[in-house]
């Protein structure tokens, strides 16, 4: 599944994916996402780490245009979000797996193909495809597993070939060997030029995004790749290294 | 607005209400039962039986009286007999069976007028009453015989029906719309909160769909089974099917075999858009419920106080005057009256009556819908 063009840039010079500056968003006295600014390259599997409650899910809402900030703003490939038009453009799975358990499988796909104006049987049969459930393509949603269901989030989240995806914790639930088989596909989406934002609380994922943020209370406290993340805080785990450079607090696993 | 987003909504709904078999068992099955039990309550109620007991203390003048009543109250089929005192019609009364005693006296002057006291044991004042009204039309009976001129009947007519019309005509009207209102109410709350709860709506949000898609696919999908089972209710209401009698069971009728005036079309009409307000209540009152139980808990706060000031039950013309201004903006109330001009006045499209209501029903609906769009994209924190 190769996603939808991205116009390259003229002069080579490839403008970020997506970008945030000055990123706030306080729900009462909480600052939720305290001052947050980056840019993400395209076609990079970006990890967002940090422990529960940590902002991580507010911030992918920022991005996506589903909260409006308090203060900043957010560009997604070129656009400010929020911004309608430019959601046809993005994936979004979200912590729940958001996927409605009185249709099939099937339904389901059709369903978020057809919101996103995407037609036929070709792209939801390529979605299944991923994530491994075309054998279940007619069963009702309710009577999956939950693993089940967190790979027919992951392809209702693919159907119309995002070039942003956005993944929170997407493989919460999901076994070990199908978990190396998502990060392989997500390695595969990233090469053809999607970029890719998957949150986690899992450290053993992180190795494999190109380049890791870490939040803590709504900040973005470090940011590189996991060897550069580890020399800095000198040492070889980086789970010790989050919490040299992010915090005082554990990491849940 | 996209015309296939709205499509898709609107499948998507309607496949998921097919699945829902014992949602659609509610949706049709319930107003069946209940307004068929109803009808059967209004039609075929007994006659009460009237047992009385006769006590006069008033002497010749009491004895001429009691005669002539008690011969009136045989007429009516009440079972008469005569005790000694008031003292024993209180006693047959609480013991042996009598429901009435009637004790004839005067006021203690010698030439005053007689007095006619009515004893019931106190216990079922609805029942009771209807025993009283028994003695009432005894007596003016047994006057008119005594005096030996008839008197004055008092007869009644009406302008739309006949005043003996079977008492359904007029509750079926309401029934029919208390019915579409509140189920599709809570199909609509219930099944719109799980989007919430659910992470669908999330999703949802995320896709390039409107709000207004969203409430107009709602209201499709929720409206159609709503058109469904208005038809089937009006249907019922008004079908009288007549199955003869095969072998050991008797003949039987399915429907209720009400009258009608109007255009069964029109009263369809009056329900639909009643229903389609009901869509974007559910949806707009889901925003205030976190558990599929608190949508249930709305009904004493929303449909309770529809169905006692829409006239339903109590006629909204002899409410106190302080709920009069309520009573001006229950939809619910639009539809029963529209509904009634229609089955019993028989209006049509010109009558400024049912005009009006189909125009409040009309802005109600859209006023829903855009305060439940709305609602749609608040925060979830």
């Amino acid at each position: 599944m190769a996603p939808q063009a991205v116009p390259d840039a003229p002069g080579g010079n490839v403008p970020p994916a997506i970008r945030a500056s000055g990123l706030v968003k306080t729900f009462g006295t909480l600052r939720a996402v305290d001052d947050v600014t980056f840019e993400l390259a395209p076609g990079r599997i970006y990890g967002l780490l940090g422990p529960n409650g940590s902002g991580k899910t507010t911030l992918i809402r920022l991005l996506a245009g589903l909260t409006l900030p308090t203060a900043g703003w957010a560009e997604v490939l070129g656009t400010r979000m929020p911004s309608r038009q430019n959601l046809e453009r993005i994936g979004y799975m979200t912590q729940a797996d958001g996927v409605y358990t009185a249709l099939t499988v099937a339904e389901n796909l059709r369903f978020f193909g057809a919101v996103f104006g995407v037609d036929g049987d070709e792209p939801a049969a390529a979605a299944l495809a991923v994530v491994d459930l075309a054998d279940r393509r007619d069963s009702i949603v309710g009577t999956l597993s939950g693993g089940q269901r967190r790979r027919l989030s992951l392809a209702c989240a693919l159907i119309h070939r995002p070039p942003v995806l956005f993944l929170d914790e997407p493989t919460v639930g999901v076994d070990p060997l199908l978990r190396v088989e998502f990060w392989a596909h997500f390695r595969t989406l990233a090469d053809a030029g999607t970029t890719i934002v998957v949150s986690s609380h899992v450290m053993d994922e992180a190795d494999r995004c190109d380049e890791l943020l870490f939040v803590r209370s709504g900040r973005l406290t470090a940011r590189g790749t996991g060897r550069e993340i580890r020399a800095r805080a000198g040492t070889t785990d980086l789970e010790q290294a989050f919490l040299r450079l992010g915090g005082d607090v554990a990491v849940t696993r | 607005m996209s015309r296939r987003r709205v499509a898709a909504i609107f499948r998507r709904v309607a496949a998921e209400i097919r699945r829902d078999r014992p949602s659609l068992a509610l949706l049709f099955i319930a107003p069946i039962l209940i307004t068929g039990l109803v009808t059967f309550i209004l039609r075929d109620s007994q006659a009460p039986q009237v047992t009385a007991v006769v006590v006069n203390t008033a002497g010749v003048r009491g004895q001429l009286v009691g005669t002539a009543l008690g011969a009136a109250l045989q007429h009516g089929g009440v079972t008469v007999s005569d005790v000694a005192d008031e003292a024993a019609a209180r006693a047959a009364i609480a013991n042996s069976g009598a429901t009435i005693g009637i004790v004839i006296g005067t006021d203690g002057a010698p030439v005053s007028p007689l007095t006619i006291t009515v004893i019931t044991n106190g216990l079922d004042p609805a029942g009771e009453a209807a025993q009283v009204a028994t003695v009432q039309r005894a007596v003016l009976s047994a006057a008119g015989n005594a005096s030996g001129t008839a008197l004055p009947a008092i007869l009644h007519t009406t302008l739309y029906g006949t005043p003996s019309d079977d008492p359904i005509s007029t509750f079926a009207p309401a029934i029919v719309g208390f019915f579409a209102y509140f189920f599709v109410y809570i199909l609509t709350g219930v099944s719109f909160l799980r989007e919430r709860t659910g992470g669908t709506l999330e999703r949802l949000m995320a896709t390039p769909v409107t709000r207004g898609e969203v409430v107009l696919g709602y209201t499709l999908g929720f409206g159609l089974f709503a058109t469904i089972q208005v038809a089937v209710l009006i249907l019922w209401a008004l079908g009288s099917l007549h199955v003869p009698a095969l072998g050991p069971l008797p003949a039987f009728s399915v429907g209720l075999g009400v009258a009608v005036n109007g255009s069964p079309l029109l009263a369809f009409l009056v329900v639909v858009l009643l229903a389609v307000g009901a869509v974007s209540l559910g949806i707009f009152l889901s925003t205030f419920a976190r558990t599929e139980l608190q949508v249930i808990q709305f009904i004493p706060i929303v449909l309770a106080p529809q169905f006692l000031l829409s006239g339903v039950l109590f006629p909204v013309s002899t409410l106190p005057s302080i709920l009069q201004p309520l009573v001006a903006i229950m939809p619910l109330n639009y539809a029963v009256d529209g509904l009634r001009q229609v089955f019993i006045r028989g209006a049509d499209l010109g009558v400024a009556a049912l005009q009006l209501d189909l125009i409040v029903l009309a802005v109600v609906a859209a006023f829903f819908a855009t305060i439940a769009a709305l609602t749609i994209r608040r925060d979830v924190v």
